[in-house]
């Protein structure tokens, strides 16, 4: 019928159908936009080695974006993700301290902390997936959980990390510093992570669990390797927020768990699943860590600082959402 | 030979038993129609196939082994394929993604091979190339497609199993007549090719098009299998309804045009929106108006239009005299517009929640109520839902445990409380069984001749003449002619439908 193809709806413009391949243009703009401003009330803050200092500062919170990215492609959440980071964070120092501090002993514990990131994510996924119980409380639970294995193991904040740990993270190689590999690492492992089958598969299962249950999905599994995936990223997660402190606290992730969760949407994912990039989380971790330097640099009191910052973050996912739908509309 | 046999196969959700005794014969080489009332359990026996329910009792022997089909999965390895009415696609997936699904090809144990599964997806593509539209192609996403294409994409996912077995429930509800002859041409030649086909379908002159034998299932439980060569629509038709034979037989006469009141209820002049255009017409009280033609020609847009969801975008509706106001649902229902969409699942029922929830809302809206009381509520819904010959367990049971045609009773119960002045009605019957559908003309009739003013567009052309007292056909998003008194035939339907198609 060739009449029905001149009925159908028009995309809505190019915009529309590049905000359709990368849903993330918006938190690009805000990025872009937060990057000026930034510069207008402070030109120091754009230089080479302020932003690499965000970098540094905020590459926890893009990990952790990531690693909650990941859940919520299948429609799941993960509120344990800031405590698995403490979890992480007080193991790879405490058993850094145990073993000398040597550079093996660092490879060690970081082995160690991937493990105990993996089999936290395996415990949040058997929880919801396999017992069905409701993500948002039953990673709540694991969380206070989690944080009181945390607290069990450094009861203290302030363990040290050893030297070449901290040193290494906040260094140079060949005159190009360290995060900047890390953030390279990043960018290759997310591009080869989105080819897997799990990724689509999440994915698939985010957009109708009913209907990938019926194309013979293995959907428990699938659900169950979110939570994996996300708690290898979370652990990663706690190497830089150790690289960054440099000691180690039970208590370090737990405000940044909702960040994570913000730094999602912004970055054009939808928590009702199917939908979305990685790389608008690890955008939108960034926008957060610019709101952050802006609302200093702009010069706001201290006590108006957290106003102020909520704000901005409002501010930022409201114009997300107004770009996105305008685009698609 | 027999490849597929079940015995005795049942089924309860609750205390609503779904498959009572459930028997299937499936050859090698062989379309099998399964035919029954909407409810009458040929989707529980699918599923049971095809893994995603289990049975309660009874035997599955394939290839002439007792097999336990335990999951989706389990179908899949044992060479059983299948095409879910209600469809499994993932709308944010591509095409090419949603075909492979099942199956994503693997590279190196982790990865997807994207060459791989454009490749598989393209053969599949290609084999309806000529009917399926543009837009499909393998990297546009499933939400961006129309219906028709949708369901099409489900059939290629289906095929790319490469099953032995393959079952269609209902795979052609949504598709046009070019579509249908394409489908049925691949099935042919996979059933020349040794597969063995169960199809479902509510339209009789495919079933007899495309089937080698049909069974028919009645309230749960198998009738009978019979050669299609040795039957007829009739015979078929009787044994469906068993007793009630005489709510089955379609009218074949075209009712009396409506002695209606002169006063127009509706007036529509020169409605532009999406997917039609410069559309006018009038609806006097008591009448009933067809929008026929081909599928997917503006019908549905238009009665969308008119009810505000979406607004359109240029020309003017009036009802009685007054301007109506099309900016949005809200206040269409205000004005006492209603419409019931054919597409329950998505614009009708409330899904998981139960029945009285389900036919109370516009009371509720229309009449601003803050505190629902059950009781109340219950008192209203009752008689709407008795007028319509709902069966139904109890107002607190989930809409779900319903047949999809009583769930669109109850979706257009809600409709019935507070009376409306017009009804919109968009292929209301789509997926209904034949029962069901002579309950509700009989009432849309009956509603008619209380006063209300009814659009009514169907994909069923024996519908729309049966029961419309004009016809508007639809080509291309424009009315191309007007059909009424003795011009409503099915000649001049089909004339007028495929015209400049």
């Amino acid at each position: 019928m060739t009449t029905n193809a001149s009925l159908t709806k028009q995309d809505g413009g190019g915009f529309g159908t590049l905000l359709r391949r990368f849903p993330f243009l918006p938190a690009l703009l805000i990025f872009a936009v937060l990057l000026v401003l930034n510069g207008i009330f402070e030109p120091n803050s754009l230089s080479f080695r302020s932003l690499t200092g965000l970098v540094r500062t905020y590459m926890a919170l893009m990990l952790l974006a990531v690693a909650q990215t990941y859940v919520v492609y299948a429609a799941d959440i993960d509120l344990s993700v800031g405590a698995i980071a403490s979890l992480v964070n007080v193991t790879i120092i405490v058993l850094m301290q145990h073993m000398g501090g040597g550079g093996l002993s660092v490879l060690a514990a970081l082995g160690v902390g991937v493990l105990v990131g993996l089999a936290c994510g395996l415990v949040n996924g058997f929880v919801v997936a396999a017992l069905r119980l409701q993500a948002i409380v039953a990673t709540f639970a694991t969380s206070i959980f989690f944080t009181g294995l945390a607290l069990v193991i450094l009861p203290v904040a302030g363990m040290p990390a050893p030297t070449v740990f901290w040193r290494t993270y906040g260094g140079s190689f060949l005159g190009i510093p360290f995060v900047f590999y890390a953030a390279v690492a990043l960018a290759i492992l997310l591009y080869l992570l989105a080819r897997t089958r799990l990724a689509t598969q999440l994915l698939a299962v985010g957009d109708g669990q009913q209907a990938a249950f019926q194309s013979g999905l293995p959907v428990t599994a699938i659900r169950i390797g979110g939570y994996a995936l996300c708690g290898v990223f979370a652990a990663l997660a706690a190497f830089c927020i150790t690289g960054d402190t440099a000691s180690g606290d039970p208590l370090v992730g737990a405000k940044m768990t909702l960040f994570s969760v913000a730094a999602v949407v912004l970055g054009g994912s939808a928590l009702s699943g199917g939908f979305g990039t990685v790389a608008g989380s690890v955008i939108a971790a960034l926008i957060i860590g610019l709101i952050n330097s802006l609302v200093f640099f702009a010069g706001t009191p201290s006590h108006w600082q957290n106003l102020v910052q909520g704000l901005a973050i409002l501010a930022a996912l409201m114009v997300g959402v107004l770009v996105s739908r305008r685009g698609r509309a | 030979m027999t490849k597929l046999k079940l015995s005795g196969v049942s089924k309860a959700y609750g205390a609503t038993l779904a498959l009572r005794r459930g028997d299937l014969e499936l050859d090698t080489g062989e379309v099998h129609v399964l035919i029954g009332a909407n409810g009458s359990g040929k989707s529980t026996l699918c599923k049971i196939v095809a893994g995603s329910v289990r049975p309660d009792a009874g035997d599955v022997l394939l290839d002439g082994r007792a097999v336990t089909v335990s999951g989706p999965r389990a179908a899949q390895a044992l060479g059983i394929g299948i095409f879910y009415q209600e469809l499994s696609l993932a709308d944010h997936r591509s095409v090419a993604e949603n075909i492979c699904l099942p199956d994503l090809p693997k590279q190196s144990g982790f990865f997807i091979d994207r060459a791989a599964l454009r490749e598989k997806a393209e053969r599949y593509i290609a084999l309806f190339e000529a009917v399926a539209g543009a837009e499909l192609r393998a990297d546009t996403n499933v939400g961006d497609l129309r219906a028709d294409q949708r369901q099409l994409v489900e059939i290629m996912k289906a095929l790319a199993t490469e099953a032995p077995v393959l079952i269609f429930d209902e795979p052609t509800s949504a598709l046009d007549r070019a579509q249908v002859d394409r489908f049925f041409e691949i099935l042919r030649d996979l059933r020349n090719d040794g597969r063995s086909i169960v199809f479902i379908s509510h339209r009789m002159d495919e079933i007899f098009a495309i089937g080698d034998r049909v069974t028919v299932i009645r309230d749960g439980e198998t009738i009978d299998t019979m050669a299609i060569a040795e039957t007829t629509p009739e015979a078929v038709i009787h044994m469906m309804v068993g007793e009630q034979e005489e709510l089955a037989a379609p009218q074949q006469a075209a009712p009396p045009a409506q002695a209606a009141s002169t006063d127009a209820a509706l007036t529509v002049e020169n409605l532009t929106g999406a997917g039609f255009r410069d559309v006018s017409f009038t609806v006097r009280r008591g009448e009933i108006l067809g929008l026929g033609g081909l599928h997917g020609q503006g019908q549905s847009a238009l009665l969308k239009a008119l009810f505000g969801a979406p607004p359109p975008s240029a020309g003017e509706a009036r009802i009685a005299r007054e301007r109506l106001r099309t900016d949005s649902p809200r206040s269409a229902i205000a004005q006492g517009v209603a419409y019931v969409s054919g597409d329950r699942s998505r614009d009708g029922v409330i899904t998981g929640r139960p029945i009285l929830e389900n036919v109370t809302p516009i009371h509720a809206l229309r009449n601003r109520l803050v505190l629902a009381r059950p009781g109340q509520l219950a008192e209203k819904a009752l008689p709407a839902l008795k007028a319509l010959n709902t069966k139904f367990a109890g107002l607190s049971h989930s809409i779900g445990s319903l047949s999809g045609g009583n769930q669109q009773k109850i979706v257009i119960a809600r409709w019935l409380i507070d009376k409306p002045d017009i009804l919109l009605l968009d292929d209301p019957t789509k997926g209904i069984d034949l029962s069901a559908k002579t309950d509700l003309f009989a009432l849309i009739r009956r509603l008619a001749e209380e006063g209300l003013a009814i659009v009514l567009y169907s994909s069923e052309d024996a519908e729309l003449l049966n029961n419309a007292d004009r016809i508007l056909v639809f080509n291309g998003g424009a009315v191309s002619r007007e059909l009424s008194g003795a011009e409503r035939t099915r000649y001049n339907l089909y004339q007028a439908a495929y015209e400049a198609a």
